[in-house]
């Protein structure tokens, strides 16, 4: 019995600009993306002003609760973040929700969270140069005083890692966790219905039958909790410190 | 073979892909989901705040009307009033007048008549006088069986009848 556990697939390789790898994190991103973007279109086919339906119901909520928790975490003037945040959260949710499925969600791959925390991380630092210039910008590094630069530095850059790794490690972890059981639930049906005797002993013993329903449990906490969580707080820091950034 | 990424490895590619995506998805997002969703939501704050603006407009003009309108039954009752009063007051003076006048009258020919009937009891007393005094001569003539001289006699006669008519 032997687990191997990997990252993304790698289906071809374009051979251009020194070969593009297309690999499962970019296809499934491309599916979350479309999902995304057809159920937008969905929700918003037909809106009226007067005797709504319950998809609109259900647009008008989304929109209106995503531009509620920017306007509580940024401020009203930050409110043209709500499609960023939006974005970001249903990108990060959905990717996580892949694993339900079976397909490999694209947050379990560290170059997916580590390029949405750069970019959160570019918001950050561009919010900080506009609100105090890029003199203010880099005077804040010294403050309080001036031999705590290095570690200002450091705490600077640890935000986006810490962000990426956090989201990466919970999405992944989990992933590795499900393949652990799945595999050791293989193993254990194999081994107990090994014992029965004869030919059905056998046949049965080559079905993982320890597999159905036992994992199930695990996947409302990796796959729905830990998926929803981490969205979550990736779109609630991202709000923080861009919100945190403005003020200073 | 199927080739793999490492667990933990970061793919430049993958990176920038992820990056663009996000973007894109943030663009699409604003287009397709919240300037369509924050358009019928302003549209609808704007009916409300006009259907709230007309029902005030309503509401103040109701209770305008409803103040002219008391203001005009108000006016128009004591309009009654008066009316009722001048009419009542004519009436009177109507029915006084038709009274005085019917009464004016009715003593007028009651007058009347007791002239008139004076004048007949005098113009059958006359009457009655002459008759009297011829058949009385007549008598006399027959009694006494000559003539009398009518002339003379007659005047005698008249004037018993006159003292005779006095006395009773």
């Amino acid at each position: 019995m032997e687990v191997n556990i990997t990252g993304a697939q790698i289906y071809f390789e374009i051979p251009i600009l020194g070969g593009i790898p297309i690999t499962e994190t970019i296809v499934n991103s491309w599916i979350v993306m479309l999902v995304i973007i057809g159920l937008c279109l969905f929700l918003t086919s037909d809106l009226k002003v007067r005797g709504v339906s319950k998809r609109q119901v259900v647009a008008e909520m989304l929109v209106t609760t995503a531009q509620n928790f920017v306007n509580t975490n940024m401020g009203e003037k930050f409110a043209h973040y709500g499609p960023f945040v939006a974005a970001l959260f249903a990108s990060s949710l959905l990717s996580n929700l892949l694993s339900l499925i079976g397909m490999f969600p694209p947050t379990s791959d560290l170059s997916t969270t580590l390029a949405w925390a750069v970019l959160v991380f570019v918001l950050i630092t561009a919010t900080k140069i506009r609100t105090s210039g890029v003199l203010g910008y880099m005077k804040g590094f010294t403050q309080p005083i001036f031999v705590l630069t290095p570690f200002n530095i450091l705490s600077e850059l640890a935000t986006p890692i810490s962000m990426a790794f956090r989201h990466f490690g919970n999405i992944v972890s989990g992933g590795v966790i499900s393949a652990l059981v799945y595999a050791a639930l293989a193993a254990l049906s194999s081994l107990v219905l090994g014992l029965l005797p004869g030919v059905l002993g056998d046949v049965l013993s080559q079905i993982p039958i320890f597999q159905v329903g036992i994992p199930a449990v695990l996947s409302v906490y990796f796959d729905l909790f830990s998926g929803f969580m981490q969205a979550f707080i990736f779109c609630m820091l991202t709000t923080l410190y861009i919100g945190n950034a403005a003020e200073e | 073979m199927e080739q793999f990424e490492p667990l933990v490895s970061i793919a430049p590619w993958e990176f920038i892909f992820t990056i663009c995506n996000l973007l894109i998805l943030t663009a699409a997002i604003k287009h397709f989901f919240f300037n369509r969703v924050n358009k019928v939501l302003e549209e609808r704050r704007q009916q409300v705040e006009t259907t709230y603006a007309e029902a005030d407009e309503a509401k103040t003009a109701a209770v305008q009307m409803k103040q002219e309108y008391e203001a005009h039954m108000a006016s128009a009752k004591e309009e009654a009033a008066s009316l009722v009063k001048d009419a009542t007051q004519r009436a009177q003076d109507r029915s006084d007048e038709i009274l005085g006048a019917a009464r004016a009258e009715a003593s007028a020919m009651k007058a009347k008549a007791e002239s008139d009937i004076e004048a007949e009891r005098r113009r059958a007393a006359g009457e009655l006088k002459h008759e009297i005094s011829g058949i009385a001569l007549t008598i006399a003539g027959k009694v006494v069986e000559k003539e009398l001289d009518a002339d003379t006699h007659k005047a005698l006669i008249d004037d018993f009848i006159d003292n005779l008519g006095d006395a009773s």
